[in-house]
């Protein structure tokens, strides 16, 4: 049995510019799984974004309510939100959106620090941990202008799961990087999304998509329909793969075999997968 | 056309710091042209009244002259005197109320058809005409004497003429402007009389004998004659010399130095103002600076387009030249209107301590002219400022404005998660310096300045004991004269009633003259007692001391021997010491009681008894069992003077207008600095909430920004006033003569102007910072 932890009902949001109304979100009602990996999908203007930060309370919704783990939060005041971003949430943007004068292992330990879960030798710790895994420990000294799009880009991904969030939200985190840095970025979430973190992105794009197991389609500000993918298991062992040096994973012609046997297997899966979304976004445009 | 529109539309979108600018440049601008017109003409009108009203080149007060004419017969027919023309008078002391004058008054006889004095209208608000005669048993006074003792229309003034009853009370009737010795700052005052109370009390003195306290005698003005070429000293000198003159004179002094005793306050207000005005117009053009920069570096990308369409530099440094000419010309322009207004309420507010009513006209030539100075310098700076347009390369400029910019690296401050708002403030000022200089300038400059104040407030003290003892030749808790039959041991009995005596000395300040230029001696038992600057007391009977400004205005040094004569004849005297005493402006030298004796009469009446209390606090009680045992047979005087809580009272309005200026340039420069930050922090501000931050942690962050910019500003402006301020503050205090000022605030006052100031700013930071919370 699936248990809800984020829940809209009836979201309704409206955008005013002078006399003019544009309502975005016309009475969506949606449930965010635990420990699934939840994608929203749809045309650009759909409303995709703005459901996301709906959903987050990062913007209030102008009709409807938003509940997460059983409790209203759409109604909280700035100060409860604040905490709630601070220690259930976190966040990764199109862009890494990380504080220019603070250094990445900074950016990571603040949101930390600002969560008071640990005391701040173990964030510190942490932090450190995180970046090692997202595989940009090396440039945790530097300034976000001085890494690249990519590296910037964990150590967002690192930043947002420093306080151990309930449910990771993610906004077209691909959308400002190369198609090189977009796997290495897919690969984190999708290691996040198998290791049971709670995941909700929002894309356009079908390559990113389909690393999610639950895809919902959001059509002129309402969701039109959605599919169950299952979770992405052909790339379990292709981020370590990817991420660790050839010596750890057997070093020689044992690492290119197993690499190469990954490979294959994510070819193939990755091919079966978007050729059932594509079918299924087909359907939906027709 | 293109400009215009660029210009309206920059204006638009910096319509906050637009209005910052204008109101500091408002503010400066009618700040100084209110003083350059209080200045201007406070020292023109009261030249012009001296002039106006016949005071001569050297005006020589006298007493017990058998006849004027004779004396004047002498001085007119000397080379270097033109003419001359007397007012008699009668000195004597006078109570209003319950205060007693510390100085002896002038009742003059007034007489209309002389048209020497002009008349206030009753409630002080303009002149009215001289009255058709004054009304025999009425007074005219100056209005300083309402700052002085709280006179008004209609209330008694009471004349010591003669002991056993010989007290004489005229009410006053209204008030006049007394150009000579009308301001508060001077202890000498005129009282215009009718000739039948003038008749009444020349008779009363003669007929009392030696009980009579009033003295007949006049003023005698003697105008130099047009081809003399001597010095005012020389004149002084030749006077003495020639005629009878140094026998009768209780005191004599030229126009020039009784100009500068009327405008001693205002030029030292002036001045003060003058300073601070050059302080805020520094502030100005740092936070313009700043502002200018700001401008260019957000409108880089814009500027890049702009130049990529044919925009030249020279024609995008004009749109800004304009756009901020927008807010300066009108900064000025008003700033110049208003100056009339400001200058007549302030000249009407300050009547009853300067004694003249001071024309607000505008110097308009002197006023623009300084305005077109700052317009040239303002725009001049602006210009300069705008001179970066010209490194801006279009593609370069659209390419750079898409991405973040480069931190520099190095030692930077440790992000602590224990103390998350005040670390990351701190990162934010070590990361962002530039953003920072303007107000941590701002603070420094204005600490500077208010701390300066603060310590001569402090040095003037809550009692004006810093400016007592600065016009005093030797300290001391009261002063007893005794004029009666009643003796000093008499008084010495009622004090011992109250409390024990700790040390008592002799003061007498007679009129002499010193190598024939006329000066007051202060005369002392105790010549120890004298403050001395350089060398040592006068303690032989042969040796005298002086201040610095007659020691230079007679070429004397320590070592030197000066001729001093007296009513007994005149002896040689060798300087021993530099001494301080402001009395008449530094214009007095100290002998010892033997000394003295040598040349002057010694009358029991020319001393004045000074004792130190062993319980001071009983002053107080003292001195009014002393004044109600003897009445007019006694002249009791403590360590101060009615003047001085003019100038306490001024004192503190110019150090709460300076917290008030303070405050609110501290508000502009945060508003105008803060929310430029906070629009180029928009995007992190945004991060850091969608950390969790919440809002208030935010602005107490970004407060704390400006509270260790300020507070570091401030601890280098105490430092620089502690150095500072005794040279810089003695120089403009030896204009007043006063040659002995060193500030030695408490701890407390050192710390408060910086302190309020690092306050302010975090306050004021934090207040900015609240749009934050709609972000």
């Amino acid at each position: 049995m699936k248990e809800s932890l984020l829940g809209g009902v009836k979201i309704e949001k409206t955008f005013r510019r002078g006399d003019k109304e544009t309502k975005v979100l016309d009475g969506v009602s949606v449930d965010i799984f635990r420990g699934e990996f939840t994608v929203i999908m749809g045309a650009s203007g759909a409303g995709k974004s703005t459901l996301l930060y709906a959903l987050s309370c990062m913007d209030r919704v102008s009709g409807g309510s938003v509940t997460y783990a059983g409790k209203e939060i759409s109604a909280c005041s700035e100060k409860e939100l604040a905490t709630l971003r601070a220690r259930e949430f976190g966040f990764v943007f199109q862009q890494p959106h990380l504080v220019s004068n603070l250094m990445l292992f900074e950016n990571v330990a603040v949101a930390g620090y600002v969560a008071k879960k640990d005391e701040p030798e173990a964030v510190a710790a942490k932090a450190e941990e995180l970046l090692d895994r997202m595989g940009v420990n090396g440039a945790k000294n530097r300034f976000p202008a001085e890494v690249s799009g990519g590296e910037a880009q964990r150590a967002a991904i690192a930043r947002a799961m420093i306080a151990g969030p309930a449910i990771l939200f993610a906004d077209e985190p691909t959308g400002a990087l190369n198609k090189s840095n977009s796997e290495e970025v897919l690969d984190l979430l999708s290691g996040l999304g198998r290791a049971g973190q709670t995941i909700l992105m929002v894309t356009h794009d079908v390559r990113a998509a389909i690393r999610g197991s639950r895809i919902l389609y959001l059509e002129d500000g309402k969701i039109l329909d959605e599919i169950s993918l299952g979770a992405w298991e052909p790339g379990e062992d292709r981020q370590n793969l990817t991420l660790a040096a050839p010596a750890a994973c057997g070093g020689g012609k044992e690492y290119e075999s197993r690499k190469e046997r990954e490979d294959r297997k994510e070819r193939e899966s990755r091919k079966e997968r978007e050729e059932k979304v594509t079918a299924w976004l087909s359907a939906l445009r027709w | 056309m293109e400009y215009r529109m660029l210009a309206k539309a920059g204006i638009k979108k910096q319509k906050g710091v637009l209005t910052g600018i204008f109101l500091l440049l408002f503010l400066v601008a009618l700040s100084l042209g209110t003083i350059l017109t209080v200045w201007g003409n406070s020292g023109s009108y009261v030249r012009k009244e001296i002039s106006r009203a016949g005071f001569g080149t050297i005006t020589a007060w006298v007493s017990g002259i058998p006849d004027v004419s004779s004396l004047t017969g002498q001085m007119e027919e000397m080379d270097a005197v033109g003419r001359t023309a007397s007012q008699p008078l009668i000195f004597s002391n006078y109570t209003i109320g319950e205060q007693e004058s510390d100085s002896e008054g002038q009742l003059i006889l007034w007489e209309r058809e002389e048209e020497r004095y002009r008349f206030f209208a009753d409630d002080l608000s303009g002149y009215q005409l001289a009255p058709e005669q004054i009304v025999p048993g009425t007074v005219y006074v100056s209005p300083s004497l309402i700052s002085l003792f709280g006179v008004k229309i209609g209330d008694p003034v009471n004349f010591a003429v003669a002991r056993n009853g010989g007290t004489v009370t005229l009410t006053v009737a209204g008030f006049y402007e007394d150009p000579l010795m009308g301001s508060s700052m001077i202890g000498m005052k005129g009282f215009l009389i009718s000739p039948e109370d003038y008749e009444a009390i020349s008779g009363q003195v003669r007929s009392s004998g030696i009980d009579a306290l009033a003295r007949s005698g006049s003023m005698i003005h003697i105008f130099q004659a047009d081809g003399s070429a001597a010095t005012t000293a020389e004149l002084n000198a030749a006077l003495n010399e020639q005629t009878e003159l140094a026998r009768y004179t209780e005191f004599v002094h030229s126009a020039e130095t009784i100009a500068g005793f009327m405008l001693v306050l205002q030029n030292a207000f002036a001045a003060m103002l003058a300073a601070f005005v050059l302080v805020l117009l520094v502030i100005v053009l740092i936070v313009l600076g700043y502002s200018v920069s700001g401008t260019v570096e957000t409108e880089r990308k814009n500027m890049g387009i702009l130049k990529s369409i044919g925009f030249t530099e020279h024609a995008l440094r004009r749109i800004q030249l304009m756009q901020y000419g927008a807010a300066v010309l009108p900064a000025l322009l008003l700033g110049l209107l208003l100056t009339e207004p400001a200058a007549r309420l302030l000249a009407g507010m300050t009547l009853t301590t300067t004694g003249i009513r001071i024309s607000a006209k505008q110097p308009w030539v002197l006023s623009s002219l300084s305005l077109f100075i700052l317009l040239v310098l303002l725009s001049a700076f602006i210009w300069r400022k705008t001179k970066q347009i010209g490194r801006i390369s279009p593609m370069e400029a659209i390419r750079e404005a898409e991405t973040d910019g480069s931190i520099a690296g190095g030692n930077l401050p440790a992000i602590n998660g224990r103390y998350l708002a005040f670390s990351i403030a701190h990162r934010q000022v070590f990361t962002g310096k530039k953003n920072y200089v303007s107000a941590c300038m701002v603070a420094l400059l204005l600490t500077f300045f208010v701390s300066l104040i603060g310590r001569m407030d402090s040095w003037l003290g809550p009692d004006g004991k810093g400016m007592m003892d600065a016009f005093n030749p030797a300290d001391h808790d009261i002063g007893v004269q005794m004029f009666g039959t009643s003796t000093e041991e008499d008084a010495l009995a009622v004090i011992l009633s109250y409390t024990e005596v700790t040390d008592t000395y002799l003061l007498a300040m007679p009129g002499i003259s010193v190598n024939g230029i006329d000066y007051t001696a202060n005369v002392i038992s105790d010549p120890e007692r004298f403050h001395i600057l350089e060398g040592r007391s006068c303690t032989g009977d042969d040796e005298i001391v002086l201040t610095e400004f007659v020691a230079d205005s007679l070429g004397a040094d320590i070592g030197d021997t000066v001729t001093v004569s007296a009513g007994l004849g005149q002896a040689e005297y060798v300087v021993s010491g530099i001494y301080s005493c402001a009395n008449d402006m530094g214009d007095n030298v100290g002998m010892s009681r033997e000394g003295y004796l040598k040349i002057g009469e010694d009358r029991p009446q020319l001393w004045c008894h000074h004792y130190f209390l062993a319980d001071a606090s009983r002053k107080a009680e003292v001195t009014e069992a002393l004044t109600g045992m003897f009445g007019g047979d006694v002249h009791v005087h403590e360590n101060t003077w009615s003047g001085l809580g003019g100038i306490i009272a001024a004192m503190r309005i110019l150090v709460v207008f300076m917290y008030g200026i303070t405050a609110f340039f501290i508000l502009t420069v945060t508003a105008m600095t803060g929310t430029r930050l906070l629009l180029f922090e928009q995007r992190d501000i945004g991060i850091y909430k969608s950390l969790g931050f919440t809002d208030r942690l935010l602005r107490l962050s970004f407060a704390m920004r400006f509270g260790l910019t300020a507070g570091l500003g401030a601890v280098m402006g105490s430092v620089l006033t502690a150095i500072l301020t005794d040279p810089l503050v003695s120089s403009v205090m030896k204009l007043a003569g006063i040659s002995n000022f060193a500030s030695s605030p408490s701890f407390g006052a050192v710390l408060l102007p910086g302190m309020v100031v690092t306050l302010l700013f975090f306050l004021f930071a934090y207040l900015a910072a609240g749009r934050i919370k709609g972000e």
